[in-house]
């Protein structure tokens, strides 16, 4: 109606485009606003990925820019170039709610509200550079950035392969420097050569970081290569095989590491298999049996107890054992303890179950705790004094020797597992695990079969809790909180119920990073939920699920597509 | 001597008496059907004799043992095996490994690979499905893949609760001429229905339940032609 000229037709749907770029910003700066002023971003920002180029927080929150200005592109259904515009528009729509906020902080005070909001906060959005002109900047960088990430998400495969792989190794190399370069510094000659040209001594150096990105992006493309070029004269590879490969790996990896790596990395990747060991028992429990157990700590107790007393030095003494000799008892005891776990929660099911084994837990600790029992088990003092075990006149009493003994231990462990979940007992437990009384109609002996998940179960935690009160040389009751069980719980929901894989990766994922994000403090928790959120929304069969999951995901999707007619939902489970 | 024998049963939910002393008895090879509407106490008869209830008087007997005091295990051992009501497959197993679990007490490899053929000819559509996990089925193969499970197991007697619940009717005259088919090859069966038509249709012998009593028996196409059944049931 006015004057100006509009083309006919595309004044209409460019609008609700623009609109839906501006508000995909918006909803990632809000993001943004929120991490910067909880203070994480800050504290991001202490660590250096590049020394002297970019922090942590700061290649923060150009991701966050670079992930509007993708989804942005994403969205839209127009050219490409006027996609990569509008991850421009999102990206710096992203930054604005930062510069509102610097623009506040630089007004009035917020600190007594939120002590994040500091003068050090001020410089960094503004690069130190004042407020108009850093604020310019701010959203300049927003905009180069959501136009990055724009570009990404347009680009071919090939680009992607090459520069997601690239960035991350950067990250990695340039956030965990000081334990690669402990590592490193350990070797003379070229190895300490390289670390000397890839890192200064406080971090990643702008010529290392540029050399990781280019090796790495390299690598990546040289795999995705080798990938694309096979199915044209050979036969795909059986995808089962190829990822029974990459675990062999990763395996290896993890078992040679250690020995290279130093005392730091041996002692969190020790801890890693003690919570596998913990996650492949209840694994059996929960994953195959269906038996949703929140005291497993409670067994992990008993090992530990059963170790300490048997083979301790102290007053508390029962026994003066070798600890080869007092583990196997613990673990006996463990399966003792499990089996009569068991007895009072047997007609128990469902949430119920949870909520009874919760206490069942909690009993075990309070006992240990108690002062009725201190004269036996050391009370809130708990038992010290405990020996490292020996091999013949070899103390096994560093951290890279105990992580071995674990490893042996999760290896044995694992191979149980495997078979009892392809036997009988595994069938009857997954039936058990589907529906009570029809495996009872069938056959199966419910009490037997309940019982014994616990007892097999509680010997993985009771093996667990033997190495690690010979790892610390001391139990406490302290040492054995709720807060393991809830542990040992997410990693195999997030590892993929029922599946050995998925419990070392779950293990990985959510015991070994905290571990080595330890210096992030209390954000570390943070974060862990963060994650433990987004895996289930996203990807809620796990990381590694059971073929059983995974099939009928898989099933389910198709019989949905197939015929919507029918009744795709299997029997639930009571 | 009959296969199954209940002589006077009490069951009880609590303080609420389900069953009040009911007999009845299943000859060999014969085709059983309890019949009623809902609430009269014919699950609850197929629950005490699989023994996942316990009859609080009364005694249940398979080929002349007392069932007392044995637990559901037990008794699916003795060759006593259900269909449950509303199918009640292991949704997360295959097909092929649902019909394992239903040879669970048989150590008989050879025979039973044998008898995993004969459902797979008894029920070719199974067949095709071995592979797929059993809750996707359809709710007519779904009916199948129990009945055959409990067919692995090589039942003496076969109970069957409400085998044609919730199924269309084109597939309610299929599961029928099904049961059928396995009493003529050998199996008896005890049929609980709520489509009493059908199931006295098929049987040698019916008894109606009501309110937790029997209150007519006789051979079934007697009790389909009784004016008291008539008015009932059939409307």
């Amino acid at each position: 109606m006015s004057g100006v000229h509009t083309p006919p037709g595309l004044a209409a749907p460019i609008h609700p485009i623009l609109r839906r770029a501006v508000l995909t910003g918006l909803a990632f700066g809000a993001g943004a606003v929120h991490l910067t002023v909880v203070g994480v971003v800050l504290m991001l920002h202490q660590r250096w990925i590049v020394v002297g180029t970019l922090s942590l927080g700061e290649a923060t929150l150009l991701a966050i820019a670079a992930g509007a200005g993708a989804m942005a592109a994403a969205n839209a259904g127009t050219a490409a170039g006027a996609r990569i515009m509008l991850g421009l528009l999102a990206g710096a729509v992203a930054a604005a709610p930062l510069a509102a906020l610097a623009v506040l902080i630089d007004l009035v005070s917020l600190r007594a509200i939120f002590i994040a909001l500091s003068p050090d906060l001020l410089a960094m959005l503004t690069l130190g550079l004042g407020p108009a002109t850093g604020i310019a900047l701010l959203i300049a960088g927003g905009a180069g950035a959501g136009l990055l990430g724009a570009a990404l998400q347009q680009s071919p495969r090939a680009v992607i392969r090459a520069v997601l792989p690239g960035a991350t190794a950067v990250v990695v190399a340039g956030v965990f420097q000081e334990l690669i370069q402990l590592m490193l510094q350990q070797y003379e000659g070229v190895v300490n050569d390289v670390r000397a040209f890839l890192y200064s001594w406080e971090g990643l150096n702008p010529a290392g970081a540029i050399t990781i990105f280019a090796v790495t992006a390299l690598l990546g493309e040289a795999v995705g290569l080798r990938r694309r070029r096979r199915p044209a004269h050979a036969p795909p590879r059986d995808p089962r095989r190829a990822r029974m490969m990459r675990a062999g790996i990763a395996l290896l990896v993890l078992a040679v590491l250690p020995a290279f790596a130093g005392s730091y990395i041996g002692q969190v990747l020790m801890l890693v298999g003690l919570y596998i060991l913990m996650g492949m028992g209840l694994n059996l429990e929960i994953g195959l049996a269906g038996l949703l157990d929140l005291g497993f700590v409670a067994f992990f107790a008993v090992g530990a107890y059963t170790t300490a007393l048997l083979t301790t030095e102290s007053a508390h003494a029962l026994l003066h054992l070798s600890y080869w000799l007092a583990m196997p008892v613990a673990v006996l005891l463990s399966i003792l303890v499990g089996v009569l776990f068991g007895l009072p929660v047997l007609g128990v099911r469902g949430d119920y179950l949870a909520v009874a084994t919760l206490g069942l837990g909690e009993i075990v600790r309070v006992i240990v705790q108690s002062d009725f029992a201190a004269p036996l088990l050391g009370g809130a003092q708990g038992i010290l004094e405990i020996p490292k075990p020996r091999i013949g006149p070899y103390v096994l009493g560093s951290p890279v020797a105990l992580f071995y003994v674990t490893l042996a231990a999760a290896g044995v462990a694992a191979f149980v597992a495997w078979r009892l979940e392809n036997s009988r007992l595994g069938r009857a437990w997954m039936a058990l695990r589907d529906d009570e009384d029809v495996a009872q109609a069938l056959g199966i002996n419910l009490i037997q079969c309940k019982l014994l998940a616990y007892g097999l179960g509680a010997a993985f935690a009771g093996l667990a809790g033997s190495i690690f009160a010979t790892m610390l040389t001391s139990v406490y009751p302290s040492s054995f909180q709720l807060l393991i069980s809830i542990n040992v719980l997410a990693l195999i929901i997030v590892g993929g119920m029922g599946s050995l894989p998925g419990v070392v990766l779950g293990a990985v994922a959510l015991i070994g990073l905290p571990e080595l994000l330890r210096e992030f403090g209390e954000y570390r928790y943070l974060f862990y939920g963060a994650v433990l959120i987004v895996m289930m929304r996203l990807r809620p069969e796990g990381l590694w699920p059971s073929d059983v999951r995974q099939r009928e995901l898989h099933a389910r999707d198709e019989t949905l597509a197939l015929d919507a007619g029918s009744d795709p939902l299997p029997v639930q489970p009571r | 001597m009959a296969l199954l024998e209940i002589d006077a049963i009490h069951v009880f939910y609590d303080k609420i008496e389900a069953l009040k002393g009911i007999s009845l008895a299943v000859e060999q090879r014969q085709i059983v059907t309890l019949v009623g509407g809902n609430g009269a106490g014919k699950s609850t008869t197929l629950r005490a004799v699989s023994g996942l209830l316990h009859p609080r008087q009364g005694t249940i007997r398979f080929d002349g043992r007392d069932l007392a005091g044995l637990g559901a295990h037990d008794i699916a051992a003795t060759g006593l095996v259900q269909v449950p009501e509303g199918r009640r497959i292991f949704g997360r197993l295959t097909v092929a490994e649902n019909l394992e679990m239903g040879a669970f007490t048989r150590r008989d490899r050879h025979a039973v690979a044998e008898d995993r053929d004969r459902m797979m000819r008894l029920f070719p559509r199974l067949r095709e499905r071995l592979k797929q996990v059993a809750g996707t089925l359809s709710g007519g193969e779904q009916q199948m893949l129990a009945t055959a499970r409990a067919l692995m197991a090589r039942p003496r007697l076969l109970l069957m609760d409400e085998p044609s619940m919730g199924l269309a009717p084109m597939l309610v005259e299929q599961v029928f001429e099904t049961i059928r088919t396995i009493n003529a090859q050998g199996v008896t069966i005890l049929l609980v229905e709520q489509n009493a038509p059908a199931a006295l249709g098929i049987a040698d012998h019916g008894y109606v339940l009501e309110s937790g009593r029997i209150v007519l028996s006789g051979a079934g196409r007697e009790l389909l032609d009784d004016e008291r059944v008539r008015r009932a049931y059939l409307g």
